[in-house]
């Protein structure tokens, strides 16, 4: 099997994206391997659907708007037990409404709650993370906001991260 | 560049081509729509059983770019995913490239217009 979920994309958003794809180079990829068990792990999990509390600073996507080029590179800190209604999603790339209807589409904290119960992993991070999908100059998530947000996870002690796409 | 800062990651991709090239410590592919990437809002097992998978790609991987194709199958038509969210406009740079197609390659050579001058006085 092969994946390829371009097929639930229309003709223009998946030309921009094969344009991306094409254009990326990487680099030397880090790699830390997992010290523990998965069984022993506090895991928190990344979403990449723009997500922010409606108590927080909201995405700026006036700016991409004005900018298409341009994406928000700040995050957003979703603590555990966020609602539905206590957030909102502002990625301009996607269908927000699945993720709105049911956070755990995009941001599966009551999922990972169950597998945390189940003994799957062994605790979840009091604290989970949301940035924005589409950020072209990847500078500032790179230098600013990943280690920002690597910091808060170890002090939190999380032993592991899942990054959701969106 | 979680990973770089000594946490462990792993990255679920709908688009696994482009995050590969981006290049990640750990990536899980599943063929499901933009969106959705953990199934159907309210669909509790099979969102489980899709975090529970890309999570156990975390434990098997030994080295840098390991990449696994979760099994699962999404259970309606691309053309189905494609007519929900057929009322939502486009995102404002796919709206651009609409208008002005002649921007399209700007995206294939990285020269982002006006922005990598900012980005430049800045320095």
């Amino acid at each position: 099997m092969s994946i390829d979920s371009y097929r639930f994309l229309d003709f223009a958003t998946r030309q921009v994206m094969k344009a991306w794809a094409s254009r990326e180079r990487a680099g030397v990829i880090p790699f830390t391997p997992l010290e523990k068990t998965l069984s022993a792990c506090m895991v928190a999990l990344v979403s990449t659907a723009g997500v922010a509390r409606n108590d927080d600073r909201p995405f700026d996507q006036d700016r991409e708007r004005r900018d298409p080029w341009w994406g928000d590179p700040s995050f957003r800190v979703i603590p555990l037990g966020t609602q539905e209604s206590d957030c909102r999603l502002y990625h301009l790339h996607i269908d927000p409404r699945f993720g709105q209807a049911d956070l755990d589409v995009v941001l599966p904290m009551r999922r990972l709650t169950e597998l945390a119960q189940e003994g799957i992993v062994s605790q979840v991070a009091p604290r989970h993370y949301s940035v924005m999908g589409y950020i072209l100059e990847p500078d500032a998530l790179v230098g600013k906001t990943a280690p920002a947000i690597a910091e808060r996870m170890r002090a939190d002690g999380v032993d592991a991260a899942a990054l959701v796409p969106a | 560049m979680l990973e770089a800062s000594g946490i462990p990651t792993v990255s679920l991709s709908m688009i696994p081509d482009l995050t590969r090239t981006v290049g990640v410590p750990r990536l899980a592919g599943i063929s499901y729509p933009m969106g959705r990437p953990l199934g159907n809002p309210h669909d509790a097992n099979g969102q489980r059983a899709v975090l529970r998978a890309m999570l156990e790609v975390l434990p098997r991987a030994t080295a840098p770019d390991t990449y696994v194709e979760l099994p699962f199958i999404w259970p309606d038509s691309p053309a189905k995913a494609r007519n929900e969210s057929k009322d939502v406009p486009p995102s404002p740079i796919v709206e651009l490239v609409t208008r002005k197609p002649w921007l399209l390659p700007n995206l294939y050579s990285g020269r982002i217009p006006r922005h990598q001058e900012e980005l430049c006085a800045k320095d």
